[in-house]
């Protein structure tokens, strides 16, 4: 039935303006840059080579998303539908490999399986099958974006009713004809969202494609702009990349199924009953250690073996760290409690007030996340040193740029979970005497807390491990664990970069076991 | 207003006025004060260097001058645009870059002073700035990089001779280092661009393997994984240094055709600079004696000003290495580089 | 103690609201008496339920008003939002709150610090007296439903709406509750309008029944005015089998070929009465007026058993006669109409609507 759409209350629509044009910033650096020089602009953007390139990064996209959805998909059913031993273990490990750098886990990658690498000493072998080019960054990247889909799945897989799967297996459909035809409908939203992430992730990452050696997209940027200091080729490059991203974000609104999982039967959910594995167990733990191994234990094996040699020969100052895990906590933070508030603002636009406006908001916030980080650093330096002095190269600005970089990562989380409350209960609320604003801290509000902690955890994650534009923007002498390891690695000091790395992923960890344990609508 | 709201309105005001105090954080260099604390007498440096390569120049000159130096550490060319973009509202004064190509691009903008005679003549023409707005630091060459097991007679005096069949996939570079996009520019202007093409389209053809950065292509002759490699030669030296005589890796300075390429580091100070006196002085301090022997003797580079001795590892002396005439810092010949490597596909 | 604080009708008045093209409401005109429960009757997709949204607040009209007594909730200047309007509501889905137990949700409604000894009492009232601890996900479709029923009538509202309450239950949970509700209601005095597309449930509850067909009022009146005297061939089909047989009207009374029968409806000429299944009699033999018929068919439902008569004339038509005595196909008996019945003038063919079944 048809309801028409509502006005959004004025200082919700006044806060949703503001953070998307706040988002836009970067892609407004961009057009301002491209419009001082048009021409040249376009020539770059249009140059054949360009487009083969953009072709390569977009394939690269959609293979690591659809690996990353290859990955997630059975191990959310492992571990929320089945009877499989220590589910929700597996799925607090499978959710780590998130807290990992995207170049940390290439260089780790590289140090195991390159030439000469552990691995490689490991087995005696002579060579390993070379792991660089599109096949290195593929796998690197799908190993360490997969999380960003099995979250969003894992929590809309305990929401749906599980009545329709029962039903339909009743009508004497297998289990993976269900699985297919009753049960991946339903999920679309959460698949949709999450990768989106993964692939606008795949489309702005330099660190993991550079040390693969694949020439991605970022990499064009790059070198337009570090070897020919030429601002117009690379802010032209950028504006294709905010198109990409545009053009990405259509095809994911297109495929997403917007009114998402209500539940259309009668009360709340009933607890599904386990399937029973049978035979499939040993396979499925198979499955789920070799993806923990390979993503998690390999990586954090690296470091931890690194870390004993770095010990040993001095090279680690255990003081240093303890100042550099404390701003990087605080930092992230910060960007995590004002990114959480923004996102809910956003998520609660687009998904309570539908309209025009509230889809202009919801794509705009997405600029910031599809572009490099150096991108947004320098365009925050453009407009901070122009219109607003006193807070650059302060927290401040620091804080604002990682929430620009990384509010989509909230909205996912936030939006994901506003969907899942039947509109029916804020309508019961009103009609029970409470205004709107009251339903919303009441009802509203207690129905999404997992959401919205889990989009902020994302928010902190990766806030946690930025590093470009922490480089540029944090006030002087505000060094975090990303920019030590930075110092280490550009040198090729590794053993010296594994404590910081080793405690970043202690301080990233806690938010992720959180989120794989609670990432539902009611606690 | 509900008492949720409430507290979530009056959480976001609390963290936003604190965030807008601002500068609150630990700071891990040691020094004192954060951004919003004005510090009269010291001064702040862009580094593209890390840490380790120049934090003793840095304690040094603040022990000399009783003088506190704030540092922002990050990538050269991230350092360089930010300048630019900056302009002359850049809180830095002084810039050092790893690259010359970055303060080239920074002083074409008219951001970087002229400096004081007495440090122009301290550092011979063919490593400063012919305007006089920055001058060199240190001095690395480009080299050719190999396999220890490899015979002498097996060395190519030319990197133009790498596209002999016989190096056929055992040649590793980085072509997005600005290390050889130097060399292309060299090759360029000294023999035209017709070589320089040629050159590099042989290179593609003949199987060289890209790297991403020097350090990467040190690693990998050290591996095995190629046998000859086109880098900096400290990367070399330092790994000897920490390693042992015994790192399986030699540089040879190739002497034909700029086979051994001198590549500068650069250090200038802002024209907005409100503390000219004393960021000259802290040049100053880079180039002196005391200076130049701790950049020599801890990154293994090469000093410029006159008259210091380089590190006893470093067996060939400077002078002896051919350096090209022209400006190498000239963006446009920069561009036209990056054009010519994209054509033929090197980048 | 009563829960209603009424005695204010319900007034709708030229209600109109619209979907892009689809007029929803188109015109709707009704008013409900203080503590009457009145069904809103229809097919789906007719607009009732758009009706029950408009009423609630939920949505805006296009034109028209909505008045409780003296107070419009909703007119060409006035739009009450509706926190403020008093009214409960009662979804089809429940709409309890996953996150309050049974006592958390019945008390929303009575704001910051409800009373506790209120909650009791409506708890009582809907049986589920001392269940005020428990989670809302324990409890079984009928018991979530009376937690929505006892939450909607917690705050005495003015008015309470229905959506559909009874279409998730199972059919004899449904019977039991739907009566059960109704006695709730009543003693409670609240005014009720509830939605619904089953004319069972409409019949068997409502003191007052309006049967809605896109977006306008057909009909309003008694469950046994609408019943057996449908003002028109529509809402006697939607409400029941009807049986249509040809006639012709003069002075007030018509002659059909299953006899007789007075009309003050005014009409003359050529008619049709319109006949429930259950007002045509059959017998060894009959009055005078009867025909003759033959038993074609017959479906024995224990309690009553469904007979398809063909007359003399070759029409066929249904007879619903109790259990016993039994007919079997092959009887030849006497067929007449003993009980209400309407006439309306003759239409074409075309439009006529024959035995059709409820929609």
């Amino acid at each position: 039935m048809a309801t028409a759409a509502r006005r959004p209350p004025t200082p919700l629509l006044i806060a949703g303006i503001v953070i998307g044009a706040a988002a836009m910033l970067p892609a407004g650096y961009l057009l301002l840059i491209v419009a001082g020089e048009l021409g040249p602009a376009l020539e770059v953007a249009v140059d054949p080579d360009t487009l083969l390139v953009v072709a390569r990064t977009l394939a690269l996209a959609a293979a690591v998303t659809a690996t990353a959805i290859a990955i997630a998909l059975p191990i959310a059913w492992l571990t929320v539908r089945t009877d499989l031993p220590a589910r929700r273990l597996w799925a607090a490990l499978c959710t780590l490999p998130l807290v990992i750098p995207s170049y940390v886990g290439a260089y780790l990658f590289v140090a195991a399986l390159g030439p000469n690498g552990l691995l490689q000493d490991a087995l005696g072998v002579e060579r390993l099958p070379s792991i660089y080019g599109f096949t290195g960054a593929w796998l690197v990247l799908s190993l360490f974006t997969f999380p960003l889909v099995l979250l969003p799945v894992r929590a809309t897989l305990r929401r749906i009713d599980p009545q329709l799967e029962d039903a339909a297996r009743a009508m004497g459909r297998a289990p993976l004809e269900v699985f297919r035809t009753v049960v991946i409908p339903q999920l679309w939203p959460a698949l949709a969202a999450g990768g989106l992430l993964v692939a606008l992730y795949v489309m702005s990452d330099f660190g993991a494609v550079s040390i693969m050696r694949f020439d991605s997209f970022t990499s064009e940027i790059y070198i337009a702009y570090k070897s020919a200091f030429d601002r117009t080729a690379a802010a032209g490059l950028g504006a294709v990349l905010v198109v990409l991203m545009l053009v990405l974000l259509w095809i994911n609104s297109r495929v997403r199924n917007a009114n998402a999982v209500h539940r259309l039967g009668p009360g709340p959910a009933r607890p599904p009953k386990p399937y029973a594995l049978g035979r499939w167990r040993a396979p499925a733990l198979a499955f789920c250690a070799a993806v923990v191994l390979i993503a998690l234990v390999l990586p954090v094996g690296v470091l931890v073996y690194w870390s004993t040699k770095g010990i040993s020969s001095g090279s680690t100052s255990f003081e240093l760290v303890g100042a550099l895990a404390t701003n990087t906590l605080l930092a992230a933070s910060f960007a995590a409690l004002v990114g959480g508030a923004c996102a809910v603002a956003v998520a609660l636009l687009a998904s309570r007030f539908p309209g025009s406006a509230s889809r202009a908001i919801e794509r705009s916030s997405h600029a910031g996340y599809a572009l490099p980080g150096i991108v947004v650093a320098l365009a925050l330096v453009y407009f901070a040193t122009r219109a607003f002095e006193p807070i650059y190269q302060t927290l401040t600005l620091l804080v604002f740029a990682l929430v620009v970089h990384y509010l989509p990562l909230g909205i996912g989380a936030i939006g994901s979970s506003l969907a899942q409350v039947p509109p029916r209960v804020e309508e019961a609320a009103r009609g029970l005497g409470r205004g709107p604003s009251q339903v919303f801290a009441t009802i509203t509000m207690p129905l999404v807390r997992g959401g919205i902690l889990a989009g902020t955890a994302l928010v902190f994650l990766h806030a946690a491990k930025e590093l470009p534009a922490t480089l540029i923007l944090a006030p002087i002498g505000f060094e975090t664990l990303a920019t030590e390891i930075w110092n280490q690695t550009s040198f090729g000091f590794y053993e010296a970069s594994a404590i910081p790395s080793l405690v970043l992923l202690a301080i990233a960890a806690p938010p992720i076991f959180f989120l794989s344990e609670r990432g539902t609508v009611t606690s | 207003m509900p008492t949720s709201r409430l507290g979530i309105t009056a959480g976001l005001l609390i963290t936003a006025a604190s965030i807008a105090v601002g500068g609150c954080g630990a700071s891990t260099d040691g020094s004192d004060g954060g951004a919003d604390e004005p510090e009269t007498e010291g001064i702040t440096l862009y580094s593209g260097r890390i840490p380790a390569a120049i934090g003793g120049a840095v304690d040094m000159y603040e022990a000399e001058a009783d003088r506190d130096v704030q540092v922002r550490f990050a990538d050269t060319a991230d350092l360089a645009a930010t300048l630019v973009e900056e302009g002359g509202a850049s809180p830095a004064d002084v810039f050092f870059a790893q690259e010359p190509g970055a303060i080239g691009a920074v002083a074409d903008e008219g951001l970087l002073a002229e400096l004081p005679t007495d440090i122009l003549d301290r550092v011979p023409e063919k490593f400063r700035d012919p305007d006089g707005r920055w001058v060199g630091v240190t001095a690395r060459v480009r080299v050719l990089g190999y396999a220890d097991d490899i015979p002498m007679s097996e060395l190519p005096d030319s990197p133009l001779d790498l596209t002999d069949p016989t190096f056929e996939g055992r040649v590793g570079w980085g072509p997005a280092t600005s290390t050889l996009q130097q060399y292309v520019t060299v090759l360029r202007l000294e023999q035209g661009e017709e070589v320089a093409r040629e050159w590099l389209e042989g290179m593609v053809d003949n199987g060289a393997v890209d790297f991403p950065d020097n350090v990467s292509i040190r690693d990998a002759i050290a591996s095995g994984e190629i046998d000859f490699g086109l880098l900096n030669h400290y990367y070399v030296a330092q790994a000897v240094a920490a390693e042992g005589d015994d790192y399986p890796v030699e540089v040879y300075f190739q002497p034909d055709d700029f086979g051994s390429l001198i590549l500068l580091t650069g250090v200038g100070v802002l024209e907005s600079s409100e503390r000219k006196q004393e960021a000259f002085d802290f040049v100053r301090s880079l180039i002196s004696d005391e200076g130049q022997e701790f950049f020599t003797s801890t990154s293994k580079e090469y000093p410029v000003a006159t008259g210091v001795r380089a590190d006893p590892s470093l067996e060939v002396p400077l002078s002896e290495i051919p350096s090209p005439g022209g400006d190498l810092t000239d963006v446009t010949e920069l561009q036209a580089t990056i054009e010519l490597m994209q054509e033929t596909g090197a980048l | 103690m009563s829960v209603a604080a009424t005695t204010a009708p319900l007034e709708l008045r030229g209600l109109c609201k619209s979907y892009g093209a689809v007029r929803a409401v188109n015109g709707v005109d009704l008013e409900v008496e203080p503590g009457s429960i009145c069904a809103l009757l229809g097919p789906s997709g007719c607009g009732k339920t758009t009706t029950l949204r408009l009423i609630a607040g939920l949505e805006r009209p296009d034109s028209g008003e909505i008045a409780i007594g003296e107070r419009t909730l909703a007119g060409p200047s006035v739009m009450v939002a509706p926190e403020k309007r008093r009214i409960g509501m009662v979804f089809q889905d429940y709409a309890l709150f996953p996150h309050l137990d049974v006592a958390g949700n019945v008390g929303y409604g009575l704001g910051r610090r409800p009373d506790a000894k209120r909650i009791a009492h409506v708890l009582d009232l809907v049986g589920l007296g001392g269940e005020g601890g428990r989670s809302v996900h324990e409890l079984s479709g009928g018991q979530q439903q009376r937690v929505a029923l006892a939450r909607a009538l917690a705050p005495t509202p003015e008015l309470v709406l229905l959506d559909e309450p009874f279409s998730n239950l199972d059919a004899g949970l449904r019977e039991r509750l739907r009566d059960e509700v109704a006695a709730i209601l009543h003693e409670a005095g609240v005014t009720a309008l509830f939605v619904t597309h089953d004319q069972a449930e409409a019949l068997s509850i409502a003191g007052t029944v309006a049967v809605m067909r896109e977006g306008r009022i057909e009909q309003v009146g008694t469950p046994e005015e609408i019943y057996s005297r449908p003002g028109s061939r529509w809402v006697a089909g939607f409400l029941g089998e009807i049986e249509v047989v040809p006639g012709e009207a003069r002075d007030g009374r018509v002659s059909c070929e299953l006899g007789t029968v007075a009309t003050d409806s005014g009409v003359s000429g050529e008619v049709d009465v319109l006949v429930r299944p259950e007002s045509v009699a059959i017998g060894v033999s009959g009055p005078q007026d009867a025909t003759e018929a033959e038993v074609i068919a017959r479906r024995f439902y224990g309690h009553d058993q469904l007979l398809e008569l063909r007359l003399a004339s070759g029409l066929t038509i249904h007879s619903r006669r109790f259990g016993f005595p039994s007919w079997h196909a092959g009887d030849k008996v006497r067929a007449w109409i003993d009980g209400p019945s309407d006439v309306l003038p003759r239409e074409p063919v075309s439009l006529r609507s024959g035995p059709a079944g409820a929609a």
